[in-house]
């Protein structure tokens, strides 16, 4: 019995790691945020560079978060402010963290472009590439998935028509 | 699959790595991880990567957490600290200022943000495959971790010099702390059939 239990267990296991993907970007909690806003808060205060700056931290450490919520209010940062980076390594950052963004929140077809532009800008750029890899491994899998549920379709319907046709004889 | 296989494994153990911009900290981690030597960008904040390892007939699960060098990132990085068992502090023995930074800024990082007392620290003097470059000799290194109580070697992520030898030292001081052992063994996955989980207490093993 309790070998089953530890069989079961292992089958779960790994279900549960080829649906949840365990990818190669770090994770981010709550409390990285509220000290990046906090920040932010604070550095309305001083040059305009240091705010910059804060809100390039606080756009990481949302896009890395593991709510949802923030994730979406970090590609909103970086969607708006992104027209207005001209420095081209601030925006090759944000370019970046924004395919992270949208690689958290499952829209891997926007963040492969994304990423694909970095590559265009640094081909070399080992965390873009990185990203890139864990994106396509989604892509493949999600296919597969894909796959798995047009068979179990068509077998159905397969069966169906099978039946049918027994049934007429 | 492999995926379940490698879930089987004795100590987790969270690793990071500290020091100037430039001196090779994913470098290194990539030549460990990967066997591999690039001239690398910089890292942007934060950047892992998991490696599992068989030490002293264990089964290790390294996560290994990269952090940025540049100033700008390092209120962020600092959050990274946190139940680290072991520490790497990088610099460039043909870089002066990268060596004295590790007194002036990553030394007192280090107090300011461990969370862990018995935390193991390595110093690493990269790039000594530049040894015409040299201006960092061997003996200060020593003399550096001798002061700080820390572990200390000289390696090249470009010649693989020692690289493997760096962690390893690192990962068995570890396994030689009784508890740093405990807390390694604190992060492995339970068994959802036999007894479930508390209410999730990541805040005690943070990482991945």
């Amino acid at each position: 019995m309790a070998k089953l239990e530890a069989k079961l267990g292992m089958i779960v296991d790994s279900v549960g790691n080829f649906f949840s993907g365990k990818d190669q970007l770090p994770w981010c909690d709550p409390d990285i945020v509220a000290g990046c806003e906090r920040e932010v808060a604070e550095a309305g205060k001083q040059s305009d560079e240091f705010l910059q700056e804060c809100l390039l931290r606080l756009s990481w450490a949302l896009v890395h978060s593991k709510r949802s919520q923030d994730v979406q209010r970090g590609i909103a940062m970086l969607e708006g402010s992104l027209p207005n980076t001209s420095d081209p390594l601030q925006q090759r950052e944000k370019l970046y963290l924004l395919a992270v963004g949208y690689y958290r929140s499952g829209d891997y077809s926007r963040s492969r472009d994304l990423v694909e532009r970095c590559l265009m800008i640094a081909p070399d750029w080992r965390q873009a590439v990185t990203l890139k890899k864990a994106i396509e491994d989604r892509i493949t899998k999600d296919g597969v998935i894909g796959l798995g549920i047009a068979a179990t379709a068509v077998g159905l319907i397969a069966g169906g028509i099978a039946a049918a046709v027994s049934r007429k004889k | 699959m492999d995926s379940s296989s490698s879930q089987e494994f004795d100590y987790l153990f969270k690793l990071l790595m500290i020091g100037d911009s430039g001196v090779g900290k994913s470098s290194l981690l990539l030549c460990f991880t990967s066997d591999t030597f690039d001239d690398l960008a910089p890292t942007i904040g934060v950047d892992f990567k998991v490696k599992y390892v068989m030490m002293d007939g264990k089964k290790l699960k390294l996560a290994i957490w990269d952090t940025a060098g540049q100033e700008r990132f390092r209120t962020l990085t600092s959050s990274y600290y946190r139940g680290a068992q072991g520490i790497i502090m990088v610099y460039d023995v043909t870089r002066r200022e990268t060596f004295t930074n590790l007194s002036e800024v990553w030394a007192k990082e280090i107090e300011l943000y461990s969370t862990n007392q018995d935390c193991i620290k390595m110093l690493v003097g990269n790039k000594v495959d530049k040894e015409s470059d040299r201006v960092v000799t061997k003996k200060e290194g020593i003399d550096f971790a001798r002061e700080y109580g820390c572990l200390f070697i000289e390696c090249s992520a470009k010649t693989r010099v020692n690289v493997q030898q760096c962690f390893e030292e690192l990962v068995l001081k570890i396994l030689d702390t009784p508890s740093l052992l405990a807390e390694g063994s604190k992060g492995i996955k339970k068994n959802i059939f036999k007894d479930k989980p508390p209410q999730s207490d990541a805040a005690t093993s943070g990482c991945c």
